[in-house]
């Protein structure tokens, strides 16, 4: 699915005025759901994570509400597919993308990291854990906003990993 | 004030709490394991948080997990059911330092009334019957066997930190003491980190007898009167109904009373239940107490009209008991609960799996608590409890009869359910006249193991095999939980 096809796929909805749809094709899950307006791209909040459409830039980010959340939150990117390997958050809390506020963030895309490398900060109960990579190779994709509320498996980063 | 609460919890209990919420015009967060993405709670609420894989220790048992999701979605409150976290008062604990509001009792009190001997203690100074037992933990084999002495066999082990009939053992005379003593010890050690015990008298054919409290910040305790629970098997109730028959008016109100006086004094906020045994005299020992709300609260909101979910969110905001109640407590009729398991009516054992088809019944009278659903997948992580079928008659031949007929339309397909040995209950005539005990499901039991899963004499109702076999059998049965 690209993103022309997912747009196609909106505008067929609102014409016909469906309240709510749900699709699953290959390693992706799709459910949008109509509320007052149909909501398009928005900041995300506390509530929304972002469906990425995979190796189609710019990223559509969806404001759903959480049963939506559900199926982007542990929807398998098709980057998973394409051999990479997605680290997820070991716990439910708020991303950080550095230590600490000012400070530069902890990866960027297009760096390479090592298995242990710190990664980013997720805070829990006023704690700051340190999420390490699983993975040896180079940031591709970041899926989530720094200050995002995060919830147990939600993709957070694509690594390409390097053949040891 | 909060304006969102977090449930705590899963399945059917999740469902209910979501109810009351919207009812009520506050917003929901559920929170689920990767097991139960596709639960109806997570479905109906404002917001879901998966918080963990299906594994309860890393996901309903995870307290940063749960704090945290009230934290990112701004719960003010939290709802947490029966079981689960519903009586860790580190829990309670927690909530109250983070400044969420924790929808039941204060944490020392859930404390209080988690330690068992201690509840009995406190019980027996307030003037509440309680079965003869020993006063304290009891350290060892020796102290135990001088407890002996003056209570005499048999003699029921107990865990305080316990419940549900794990850590218990039934002692019939001092030389199996030690070895039982021991492995009531482990057991609790296990099952709750505390091996601590307790000695009770062990009350032949008791009938379970529970009075359903609800208490307010300000100290105002009300008595909704009590709910039987007699028909169990190892300790999990089956069939409960409101109210007993074996109950008088005039011991309900004295009872209620006590026990408002009582809970008032202990500082008891929201719902509660109060445990007792009935011997066959008719008169009443307080066993344990209970600081949450329980699975069979429908039977009690059938006969009162009361919604006691509701009424502990009311409860947690401020509100006083009488208000929260909105009237006098007034019993009307007979209600009566079958808990419908998804597990195999003769073999017991879980039936986990997708419920092909669904159809409940409905009708006048008629109540199912369910988060199941045709297309839903049981799974096997979890306890098997899938509904409860709850029904009110006029009185208790109504609603027996009323029962009858919703169990024969209740369909489900795809998954063993308990719903056949129900209806072998509801046939059985000492059910049907009341003639019940804690004993009572003893004749439904397989006697050996050969009997697993295979058509066995026991399906016809009334019929026990080999009975005098059994009944040697019995004690072995309760030991080897």
């Amino acid at each position: 699915m690209n993103l022309k096809d997912l747009k196609d796929l909106i505008d067929f909805l609102l014409q016909r005025d469906i309240a709510e749809f749900e699709l699953e094709h290959g390693e992706v899950k799709l459910r949008l759901k109509r509320t007052a307006a149909f909501q398009t791209p928005a900041p995300p909040t506390s509530e929304a994570a972002p469906l990425a459409v995979p190796g189609s830039p710019p990223r559509l980010q969806m404001a759903v509400s959480s049963p939506e959340a559900t199926a982007a939150a542990t929807a398998t990117p098709e980057a998973e597919e394409a051999g990479m390997h997605i680290v997820r958050s070991p716990m439910v809390g708020t991303f950080y993308e550095a230590p600490s506020p000012g400070t530069p963030p902890c990866v960027k895309i297009g760096d390479t990291v090592n298995v242990g490398q710190l990664l980013c900060i997720v805070e829990a109960m006023k704690l700051m854990n340190e999420i390490e990579s699983d993975a040896a190779g180079v940031i591709v994709k970041r899926y989530v906003e720094n200050a995002q509320a995060v919830e147990y498996g939600q993709p957070l980063f694509a690594i390409r990993a390097s053949r040891s | 004030m909060f304006n969102k609460v977090l449930i705590a919890n899963r399945g059917e209990i999740a469902l209910r709490i979501l109810c009351a919420c919207k009812e009520l015009g506050l917003q929901t967060v559920a929170i689920y394991s990767q097991a139960d993405r596709h639960s109806l709670h997570v479905r109906f609420a404002d917001e879901a948080i998966c918080i963990g894989p299906p594994a309860l220790a890393r996901s309903y048992l995870h307290i940063p997990a749960i704090v945290s999701a009230a934290e990112i979605t701004g719960a003010g409150a939290i709802h947490p059911g029966y079981g689960l976290l519903s009586e860790n008062a580190h829990f309670a604990e927690v909530c109250e330092t983070r400044g969420i509001k924790f929808i039941g009792p204060p944490a020392e009190v859930v404390r209080m009334m988690g330690e068992k001997q201690k509840a009995r203690a406190a019980m027996q100074r307030a003037g509440v019957g309680i079965i003869r037992g020993s006063e304290g933990i009891v350290e060892n084999e020796g102290e135990a066997l001088e407890w002996a002495r003056s209570l005499g066999f048999p003699l029921l082990v107990k865990a305080s930190a316990g419940g549900g009939g794990r850590g218990m053992r039934v002692v019939r005379d001092r030389f199996e003491l030690p070895e039982l003593f021991r492995q009531a010890r482990a057991e609790a050690q296990a099952a709750f980190g505390n091996g601590d015990l307790y000695l009770e008298q062990f009350l032949p054919r008791p009938r379970h007898i529970e009075f359903q409290v609800l208490g307010d910040s300000y100290g105002n305790v009300a008595s909704l009167g009590e709910r039987e629970c007699s028909i169990q098997r190892r300790h999990q109730k089956l069939i409960e109904e409101s109210p007993s028959v074996k109950m008088t008016p005039e011991l309900r109100a004295t009872t209620g009373r006590q026990l408002e006086k009582t809970l008032g004094a202990l500082g008891y906020v929201n719902a509660g239940t109060v445990e007792f045994l009935m011997n066959p005299e008719g008169a009443l020992f307080f066993i344990e107490m209970n600081a949450r709300i329980q699975v069979e609260h429908p039977i009690t909101e059938m006969v009162t009209g009361v919604d006691l979910v509701k009424a502990q969110i009311r409860i947690a905001m401020g509100d006083r008991v009488e208000s929260a109640l909105r009237g006098p407590v007034r019993l009307h009729g007979h209600a009566m609960e079958c808990r419908i398991n998804a597990e195999h009516p003769q073999s017991f054992t879980p039936s986990a799996g997708m419920i092909t088809a669904f159809s409940l019944p409905g009708g006048i009278g008629v109540r199912v608590d369910t988060a199941a659903y045709q297309g839903a997948v049981i799974p096997p992580h979890y306890d098997s409890l899938i509904a409860k079928l709850v029904v009110r008659g006029a009185d208790r031949q109504e609603a027996l009869s009323r029962m009858e007929r919703a169990l024969d339309m209740f369909i489900v397909g795809g998954i063993h359910t308990s719903i056949p040995l129900h209806r072998r209950i509801l046939a059985d005539p000492d059910f049907r006249c009341g003639n019940i005990h804690t004993e009572f499901m003893e004749r439904f039991m397989p006697t050996s193991r050969k009997w697993v899963g295979e058509e066995t004499p026991a399906a016809q109702p009334g019929v026990l095999p080999g009975s005098e076999l059994f009944r040697l059998l019995r004690t072995d049965l309760l030991q080897n939980q």
